[in-house]
């Protein structure tokens, strides 16, 4: 199975000079756990800010959501992949890189991405159809 | 196997199993042609989804008429009688949302989407179909069970963000608002359905134990 078929496709942005409360604020809106950080202006690859990160790195740290930016907690580089791979391609990657997400690109333009929890869906569903996934 | 003494191979139940088989098939087969005629724009393969929910009626029919022709131990055909109208259920609202598909244009912010949707509606008509063979097989159907309640989680996630983006849309004709709420509304329903019909599947395995 193509990790086409598994991924998310809604794939939100947020300006890396946006505050932390932003990022909150449009995951909370849009319902989902991560956003991919933009550096317009700058010669720099996009980065990714995760649920994870904002809790870890400022909420448990007792810093003040409006005044750090997305771009001081963000990680980079984002970790892609093409979206021809395997489900186990990107399981490998994951391990690899030691992220709970990987990006799926279209040449240079971000398409959808998948986690954890769609590899496993992904796994559950090829073993229904009764074909083994790695 | 217990199951096989209670699912028993009689000509009546040979018959009405077939049937029920050719029925997911033709499911299997709308909505593959229609996500092929979604994606393409093609009001005319659209249109031939009416074609198919007749046939569909058709066969219906002669199930449950086979049903209480004395198919079946009489305990488990209400249950395979549910499952039958579950899956009728879903033609109708694929026809229905067929209709409302040729009437609408789609902005491109959901176009993709709703091509997705329609894409993992007619791997859930597959899976579904899988699961019945494993069911009178006799096979365990958890996995399979599992597997289209993925696709329906799958699917509502994805229902939440159409919905946000189409209160984003400006709509200036009532019509046109209406026919693309009902479209994405019908889309997003099947799915509910086709789990409604895996559930049906599960108990009636369950009650032959």
């Amino acid at each position: 199975m193509k990790v086409k078929e598994v991924m998310t496709t809604r794939v939100e942005t947020i300006d890396g000079e946006s505050t932390v409360f932003d990022a909150i604020e449009r995951m909370i809106e849009k319902r989902i756990r991560s956003l991919v950080v933009k550096f317009p202006g700058e010669d720099v690859p996009d980065g990714i800010i995760t649920a994870r990160d904002i809790v870890f790195r400022v909420i448990a740290q007792k810093r003040n959501l409006r005044e750090v930016k997305v771009s001081d907690v963000a990680s980079r580089p984002l970790i892609t992949t093409e979206q021809g791979a395997s489900l186990s391609d990107v399981a490998k990657l994951m391990e690899e890189s030691g992220v709970e997400r990987v990006f799926i690109r279209d040449n240079n333009e971000i398409i959808g991405v998948v986690a954890l929890l769609d590899i496993m869906a992904g796994t559950l569903i090829m073993r229904a159809r009764g074909r083994n996934v790695i | 196997m217990l199951f096989n003494k209670f699912f028993s191979r009689g000509k009546k139940e040979e018959r009405v199993l077939e049937k029920i088989r050719s029925h997911i098939e033709l499911l299997c087969k709308a909505c593959e042609m229609f996500r092929q005629a979604l994606e393409e724009g093609n009001s005319g393969s659209m249109r031939k989804i009416s074609d198919l929910e007749r046939e569909a009626d058709g066969i219906k029919r002669k199930i449950i008429s086979g049903i209480y022709d004395g198919a079946f131990l009489p305990y488990l055909r209400p249950d395979l009688c549910r499952f039958i109208e579950n899956v009728d259920d879903v033609f109708d609202l694929l026809e229905d949302t067929a209709f409302s598909s040729m009437n609408i244009y789609l902005p491109g912010k959901i176009r993709d989407e709703c091509f997705r949707i329609a894409f993992l509606n007619q791997r859930m008509c597959e899976m579904l179909l899988i699961t019945f063979d494993a069911m009178v097989k006799g096979d365990d159907l958890r996995e399979k069970v599992l597997a289209i309640r993925i696709y329906e989680k799958k699917i509502d996630d994805m229902k939440f963000g159409v919905l946000c983006d189409l209160r984003e849309l400006s709509i200036d004709n009532y019509w046109h608002g209406k026919t693309l709420s009902d479209f994405v509304a019908g889309l997003t329903t099947i799915s509910d359905i086709i789990e409604d019909a895996s559930d049906h599947l599960q108990i009636i395995h369950l009650s032959m134990r």
